[in-house]
């Protein structure tokens, strides 16, 4: 019996511009719109080729006003089409939460299921040296919007399934595509599938502590474990994938076992995903006691300025003193 | 029956249903149309059954005028299961997109970006136009120059239709927009636009139809202005601020009264027959009433329905 071939291996813009092209050629009703998306091939060359394919009716290039592109967007779809609106820094997203929040997270509720809107805003988080408003990781407010999914990737594999679902999903989904996950890279098989939403990923199992991330915080969460586990402490790590819906029950499973629960996230830690995290499991569990800390963020504007991004984002060593606070 | 009397018709029917609306202790929070029917009738008069038209949520006059079935819109109204809207939406969020109403949004201005998305939703399915019904609270918002510029640029089938009614809740025009008239808002974007009496529903409606003819045409973007005025507050929760005086002028320029006194002195009807389709108009909004109240509210129990 001969081993299956090895899954090839794509950066983490491939898997974005492979679910787009397949959704693209499987649905003729869906239309990209983004800033410099056409001939451009989008800022991280995630748009690449899609233009010359599908033509410029179907990839838009848009003027730099996020209120309208999502507005359209949203409008477009609510009218018939599939919609992704292409927000090069979720600190832009901001200008264009109108139409996203109270008329695409809202149309079918207030029409009585009249009006759907397939929409997929995709924002780009996270940062990466480009200082105070091109930095944010802002999902965490999106969270408590009835009406919107949210996902955020941390592999290659999860890039491709939730975008492929985020494409085929019926309501508004907020796509976070984590800027410093770009340069990595990992298997795509050829078969992949669709991430269905709502569904955490354990990527390490561990009877000490549970850690919990989304999006590129889980890779610092998973090099954290890797030095805690010399320690002689077992992290199990949960992936979020999707914050809303969120996986409360694998959460809940795992803290179940670790009886210790450490949130690690980019964005701020007040009303945060990891304060939502702690609550869920907190009520998940009932009665049953366990630790928990937030990692995230330190409460200031995350600068251009190399020291001082560094000095308030996450990293590993965070990370680990945390744990090591929490268990000692 | 003539188009004019049509046109007539149908605003004694907006007209009727408003004010036995008004008239209810129970009606809530409502934002009526009263003084600017004109307006939405006569644009409706230009729009043929594949286009959709989005409004403000000041949006019982579009709705009617664009044949949503009055007794679906007094429920929904007043928060009932059988209204257009499943009573989830209410004052504000009229729809009926199978009926070429894609709906009321109460946001001021967040119905502008969204009507390009539909214009552009059509034009690619090949037949329709968007419209959009603002009031000039909306002609101070950034989404106006977005929605014009992107629309200008792609040629979407859009027309912009400002009901200018001349206030922002308390803030008269003067001391919140620059721009006069407010069709000028159009000019750097190169789209056709006009500024007429609101109060005239042949005017509108004879502008709306030049302006339908260029979007339609494949032209791009339109903009019309409609000076207006409304009777009553800017809703039923607002005080009054403008002075007897001014009101009373307003009044004098009734948009019904005209296109009656139009209609008589074209020999097209004479006063008795107006007064009986007033009489039908008046019977139709009572049974909408009536209908209306014997709905059941929606259940408790349902509101998690259709959020995601």
């Amino acid at each position: 019996m001969s081993a299956a071939a090895p899954a090839p291996r794509v950066f983490f813009r491939e898997a974005i511009g492979r679910a787009l092209a397949e959704a693209m050629g499987s649905d003729p009703t869906l239309v990209l719109f983004g800033q410099d998306i056409g001939r451009f091939g989008g800022a991280y060359r995630e748009f690449t080729g899609l233009f010359e394919r599908f033509g410029a009716q179907r990839v838009r290039d848009t003027p730099v006003a996020e209120a309208a592109m999502i507005g359209i967007g949203v409008g477009a779809a609510a009218a018939g089409l599939r919609a992704l609106v292409s927000i090069t820094y979720m600190d832009f997203l901001m200008l264009g939460l109108d139409p996203l929040v109270n008329y695409a997270a809202k149309a079918c509720y207030k029409t009585g299921g009249q009006v759907r809107v397939p929409l997929v805003v995709k924002a780009t988080a996270g940062a990466r040296g480009q200082g105070v408003a091109h930095s944010q990781c802002i999902e965490a407010w999106l969270m408590s919007v009835p009406g919107l999914t949210v996902v955020a990737p941390a592999t290659v594999a999860d890039a491709y399934g939730l975008l492929k679902s985020a494409l085929r999903h019926d309501g508004p989904v907020v796509f976070v595509d984590h800027k410093r996950l770009y340069p990595t890279a990992g298997e795509l098989p050829t078969d992949a599938a669709e991430v269905p939403f709502g569904q955490a990923r354990v990527c390490r199992r561990g009877d000490a502590v549970t850690l919990v991330a989304h999006a590129y915080m889980v890779r610092v969460a998973l090099a954290a474990a890797d030095e805690l586990a010399r320690e002689g402490i077992a992290c199990d790590v949960v992936d979020l994938r999707s914050l809303a819906p969120l996986d409360v029950a694998t959460l809940a499973a795992s803290v179940a076992r670790t009886g210790a629960l450490v949130t690690v996230e980019e964005g701020q830690a007040t009303c945060g995903v990891g304060a939502e995290v702690a609550a869920r499991v907190r009520e998940a569990r009932g009665g049953e006691p366990f630790r928990v800390a937030r990692v995230a963020a330190l409460p200031a504007p995350v600068s251009s300025n190399p020291i001082l991004e560094a000095a308030c984002l996450p990293d590993a060593a965070r990370v680990t003193t945390a744990v090591r606070t929490l268990l000692s | 029956m003539t188009a004019a009397a049509e046109l007539l018709r149908t605003m004694q029917r907006i007209r009727a249903f408003e004010e036995a609306l008004a008239q209810r202790a129970d009606r809530g929070f409502q934002l009526f149309s009263l003084g600017q029917e004109a307006v939405a009738v006569g644009v409706c008069a230009a729009l043929g059954p594949d286009d959709q038209l989005l409004t403000s949520g000041r949006s019982i006059a579009a709705a009617l005028a664009r044949g949503v079935d009055p007794v679906a819109v007094m429920a929904e109204l007043l928060g009932k299961q059988t209204g257009t809207n499943r009573g989830r939406g209410g004052r504000g969020h009229l729809a009926q997109p199978s009926r070429g109403f894609f709906g009321a949004h109460a946001v001021v201005a967040g119905n502008l970006t969204i009507a390009a998305g539909v214009a552009l939703a059509l034009s690619m399915r090949g037949r329709g136009i968007a419209a959009c019904m603002f009031g000039d609270g909306a002609c101070g918002a950034g989404a106006l120059h977005e929605t014009m510029n992107v629309a200008a640029v792609w040629r979407l089938p859009l027309l912009l239709v400002c009901d200018n009614n001349g206030y922002s809740i308390s803030t008269p025009q003067a001391a919140a927009l620059a721009p006069q008239p407010l069709a000028a808002l159009a000019e750097p974007f190169r789209m056709p636009a006009r500024s007429v009496d609101g109060m005239d529903v042949e005017a509108v409606r004879d502008a709306a139809v030049a302006l339908v003819a260029h979007v339609r045409g494949g032209g791009g973007p339109a903009f019309l202005e409609c000076r207006s005025a409304r009777y009553a507050t800017h809703s039923t929760s607002t005080r009054e601020t403008r002075p007897d005086s001014e009101r009373a002028a307003d009044r004098a320029r009734d948009p019904i009264r005209a296109q009656q006194q139009r209609c008589e002195a074209r020999g097209e009807a004479d006063a008795a027959r107006c007064a009986a389709w007033d009489a039908e108009a008046r019977a139709a909004a009572a049974a909408a009433l009536r209908a209306a109240d014997a709905a059941p509210y929606p259940l408790a129990a349902s509101v998690l329905e259709d959020v995601r």
